[in-house]
């Protein structure tokens, strides 16, 4: 009823534990239950370890949160070596999220990575980070530039390809569909919305990076636009997030186009509350006579 | 403060109980990037961001469950 299947990948149910949300994936494995996952997305990994920003990096805000961690990781050594032995244990599917500041940093990670042997099922390309100096967004504003990141790794995998979008861009379906032509199994859109926040009494400004990744409820409608914009330009499945909170919530991303879906500040709030939606959904679907939760994708009615 | 929002803030504190020593750690590390070393310099300022979490998880359930 819930199962989707991406190329030759079949995940138990459509929702995902967006990167940078669930640690690594092994830090949640004896307490949420796993299984009612479709996928993880490890943090992302890049070739050297990262500190990130200086603190404060993440701000509670109105209907969200903004941060600017900065890729924060353990990088590529100790991940291949730590955590890629006790991810191939979890109960779910798991991928590997990678980011960069040039070309030859996403390419070594993954060919590290591809030399490991982990049992992950992909790899979300993260070109759309928009808290790092370097690097990070850089590559997901130029079509070109991500066409040609994207056809680079395809050479070294096959395992599932996914290339993670920023919407800060004009046209987001260009970009998607450069990916598309790299030949990328699938679009994740979108990554955080670029913003700031101040004290009103102070004018101190609230992260230490000035500026950082808005998520969050707050950034749903503007997200559902992207995706489906990027829905009616390309063939491969879209995978949606921003703002989920509520399985009401991934029933519109999927009528509006999406494929699966990716949860991220909810599991800030509590990460146990992802594993809910699988019967929740499995509810909505009895409830309403739909045989499979793909039926909804793309279901939609125009005023 | 009425009563059903301290009973609020505490049912949050509650439900994070069986959080993971691994999870807590690296939930310190995403916000601090010394971690535990930084609660210990820094006492009262994660007081106060630990205060300001509990609120934000008080009214993103408002908005979740309305």
């Amino acid at each position: 009823m819930l199962e989707v299947k991406i190329r030759d990948v079949v995940f138990s149910s459509p929702v995902i534990a967006a990167s940078g949300t669930f640690g690594y994936g092994n830090e949640v494995q004896n307490f949420v239950e796993l299984d009612k996952i479709g996928c993880i997305i490890t943090k992302s990994i890049t070739i050297e370890p990262r500190v990130g920003n200086l603190s404060p990096r993440i701000h509670e805000s109105k209907s969200g949160m903004i941060n600017a961690i900065g890729l924060a990781n353990i990088g590529v050594d100790d991940f291949c070596d730590k955590k890629l032995p006790e991810l191939s244990k979890i109960n779910t599917n798991f991928m590997i999220s990678v980011a960069g500041s040039k070309l030859s940093d996403y390419i070594d990670v993954v060919k590290q990575i591809e030399s490991s042997n982990g049992a992950h099922v992909g790899y979300e390309i993260n070109i759309s980070c928009p808290n790092v100096k370097e690097g990070g967004a850089e590559f997901g504003v130029d079509k070109d530039v991500t066409y040609k990141l994207t056809s680079k790794i395809r050479e070294l995998t096959d395992k599932l390809l996914v290339v993670k979008l920023s919407p800060n861009v004009t046209c987001i379906e260009e970009i998607a569909l450069a990916a598309e032509s790299a030949k990328a199994d699938a679009i994740s859109a979108v990554n955080t919305f670029l913003g700031i926040s101040i004290n009103y009494k102070t004018g101190k400004i609230l992260l230490s990076n000035k500026f950082g990744g808005v998520s969050g409820p707050a950034i749903k409608p503007l997200a559902l636009a992207k995706i489906h914009k990027i829905y009616n330009n390309i063939k491969i499945p879209v995978i949606g997030m921003g703002g989920i909170s509520s399985y009401k919530d991934i029933v519109e991303f999927m009528r509006l186009g999406s494929t699966m879906v990716q949860v991220g500040t909810l599991n800030y709030r509590d990460p146990k509350l992802i594993s809910n939606f699988y019967d929740q959904l499995k509810n909505f679907l009895k409830n309403n006579n739909i045989n499979s939760i793909s039926d909804l994708v793309g279901k939609y009615y125009e005023n | 403060m009425n009563r059903n929002n301290i009973k609020s803030k505490f049912h949050i504190v509650w439900s994070m109980r069986k959080w993971p020593i691994k999870y807590i750690h690296w939930r310190l590390i995403t916000a601090y990037p010394e971690g535990l070393m930084y609660v210990f310099k820094h006492p009262f300022v994660f007081v106060k961001d630990v205060y300001k979490y509990i609120i934000w998880c008080q009214e993103f359930d408002k908005e979740v469950n309305a």
